[in-house]
């Protein structure tokens, strides 16, 4: 077979959910650049379209990104961790083994997958805040400038975080794909 | 002439009590996942694993998202329906994602 089950859940997992979230990240980034009032006036009258859809979008982002670290967690993680059957020489097939067994990759588990292990829950936890507010203040969230502020800093740790994540993916599937 | 906008708060009479609970209650499940990792890896509270197969992540992520929805219940319910000075809401938030941030920076636990 050409693609395993588990070479499939890791690509639905890093491209699909993972990539979902980061578009939609930097979309809500962008649309809240975009609809900022250029004039620094608050409280103006607005079209309710844009803030009902921004609160879909960011729904849509925390729901990605769950599905993200909870596939990630619990079917792609305990893939890449199986043990080596003893006696077992050839590494390949055993990610975790695989990246530990040499000094130069060593460092692809030591650091990159045991970020990726932490900071998507933070990422999710954080982005979920968001799109409680962005579905519940609506109106508010345009005309508050520190609430705005507030959703502009915690998207952007968010994407930061995402994209961060993101890339240690693509290196580590790199060097020892889950297969 | 009436309009589509009528409906449309210009300024919200909805006070932000529940919105500023989501912001915090983030910022202390971000904490919690950060302290769980540190004292996993100080081995002074071993992760449970939850489900074998992926370890203790099992067992931090489960509590980690426990103490966020456990203080965001608990946040929600306290500030619901009141005004909140907001600045100090945020700075809180924002150290607390950082502090939990840094302590799953796998540099820092190899100081430990």
């Amino acid at each position: 077979m050409l693609f395993s089950f588990d070479s499939l859940t890791t690509m639905f997992h890093g491209i699909a959910a993972g990539g979902l979230a980061l578009m939609g990240l930097f979309a809500a980034l962008f649309w809240l650049y975009a609809t900022r009032s250029a004039d620094g006036s608050e409280g103006r009258a607005l079209d309710p379209t844009p803030y009902r859809a921004f609160g879909v979008l960011m729904v849509l982002v925390a729901a990605a990104l769950w599905v993200t670290v909870l596939g990630g967690t619990y079917i792609v993680f305990p893939t890449y961790r199986t043990p080596p059957p003893e006696g077992v020489t050839a590494l390949v097939d055993y990610p975790r083994a695989f990246l530990l067994s040499d000094v130069g990759t060593a460092w692809l588990h030591a650091f990159a997958m045991e970020s990726k292990e932490h900071m998507p829950w933070i990422a999710s936890m954080l982005a979920t805040s968001v799109a409680f507010v962005a579905t519940r203040e609506r109106g508010r969230l345009w005309a508050d400038r520190g609430m705005r502020g507030m959703t502009v800093a915690v998207l952007a740790v968010v994407f930061g975080l995402v994209s961060f994540i993101a890339l240690l993916g693509v290196l580590v599937n790199k060097v020892a794909p889950v297969q | 002439m009436a309009t589509h906008r009528e409906d449309v708060p210009t300024t919200s009479a909805r006070a932000n009590g529940a919105s500023l609970a989501a912001f915090l209650a983030a910022g202390i499940g971000s904490l919690a996942m950060g302290a769980l990792v540190v004292l996993n890896e100080a081995g002074i509270f071993p992760s449970p694993s939850l489900y074998g197969p992926a370890g203790g992540l099992s067992g931090r992520s489960t509590l980690a998202v426990v103490v966020w929805l456990v203080a965001w219940a608990w946040l929600h319910r306290r500030w619901r329906g009141r005004e909140i000075e907001a600045r100090r809401v945020y700075l809180a938030t924002l150290v607390l994602a950082a502090l939990g941030l840094l302590a799953t920076f796998p540099p820092l636990w190899e100081l430990l």
